[in-house]
């Protein structure tokens, strides 16, 4: 299963990524982080198929995601 | 930890602390379109076309003004408001084997560069300019600028926008661009093909991307991409009407003599000449 990383000190909230996902493998935090902004987390990444999509529109560049090894 | 992949063309630390995260606003389009540009730039550097020491990233002042030299780990320059362009002129005819990449704003462009940005053109010099246009001066509180369009609601327009917007694309065109396209920050694979298309080729390619800017809009950066995507229509389907969208694509592609090849000529000239004298 592939893995989704988020860089917190990066991640500004904006949830670009969780809109674009085309298998909506994301979904926003129900926490708010010590900044104010709410950041993505998993929902189901069974579902990620590492088409990269969240990677080319994030603007902060704090979003990775880990391919799954085999 | 597996980290962005882009990260590994910006400067994290500075010698004054770190550098990142980016200076824009939660969702701003500027950081989406430097995305894009170095999602373009590192397939130019992986396929081995481009040298990584060749490129030259050039801006001017706005939000688009803060993309280059803060962040890249390229050569880049910062410039005064407006005249990126004329420092890029410059730079090439000091080293031809520069690839430039020009990032300006709408009121860069549009209003205080305009004569630069039309000459630019009309010389067809070899650099990619790419123009971040969110209808609106967003670094200074949201003014109205050239390219705001007709009805729109700013901060010195508060009854709706009466004036005309300015088309950029068709001035590039008509300028004598070689390159002329136009996208939205919505539309990620098409941006990094026409930076690709720009870097390849010879003489200015002028890429407008209209982007979001979610504070002064005062909407969410999701639902300003969701506009984007049904408010635009592609040239190639808007053959009948537009239905009042905005036209995106490709609008001019040709090959025109590039500006600084005909210089090279004189100094040939000047050189076959000299040799003449010595012998």
């Amino acid at each position: 299963m592939n893995k989704l990383w988020i860089d917190e000190r990066y991640c500004k909230g904006c949830l670009i990524c969780v809109d674009v996902c085309p298998k909506k493998a994301l979904k926003a935090s129900p926490e708010i982080n010590s900044k104010g902004y709410i950041l993505p987390v998993e929902k189901d990444m069974k579902r990620c198929k590492s088409c990269g999509l969240c990677e080319v529109m994030c603007p902060d560049f704090a979003i990775a995601i880990e391919k799954a090894e085999g | 930890m597996k980290r962005h992949p882009m990260l590994k063309y910006l400067k994290e630390e500075g010698p004054l602390g770190p550098r990142m995260p980016l200076i824009f606003c939660p969702g701003c389009g500027s950081g989406q379109v430097l995305n894009y540009t170095l999602h373009a730039v590192d397939k130019l550097i992986e396929e081995d076309e481009v040298r990584r020491e060749n490129f030259l990233f050039i801006s001017g002042i706005g939000c688009s003004g803060r993309i280059t030299s803060h962040y890249l780990n390229f050569d880049s320059a910062w410039t005064i408001h407006g005249r990126a362009l004329a420092v890029a002129t410059g730079a090439l005819l000091a080293n031809p084997a520069f690839k430039i990449v020009v990032f300006t704003g709408d009121g860069d462009t549009g209003s205080i560069g305009g004569n630069h940005f039309i000459h630019a053109c009309r010389r067809n010099i070899d650099v990619t300019i790419l123009c971040l246009n969110n209808g609106l001066y967003g670094m200074t509180g949201g003014q109205h600028a050239p390219t705001t369009p007709i009805g729109t609601i700013t901060t010195t327009t508060p009854y709706r926008n009466r004036e005309a917007a300015f088309d950029l694309c068709k001035l590039a065109e008509i300028a004598g661009a070689s390159y002329v396209a136009r996208w939205t920050t919505a539309h990620p694979q098409q941006v990094i093909k026409s930076i690709m298309k720009g870097l390849r080729k010879k003489g200015t390619a002028f890429i407008e991307i209209l982007s979001q800017c979610p504070v002064h809009e005062k909407k969410t950066p999701v639902d300003l991409l969701k506009g984007f995507r049904r408010n635009t229509i592609r040239i190639s389907k808007s053959k009948e009407s537009t239905d009042g969208k905005t036209l995106i694509g490709e609008f001019c592609d040709l090959d025109r003599r590039e500006w600084n090849e005909s210089y090279q000529e004189i100094i040939d000239q000047f050189v076959m000449e000299n040799d003449k004298i010595d012998e």
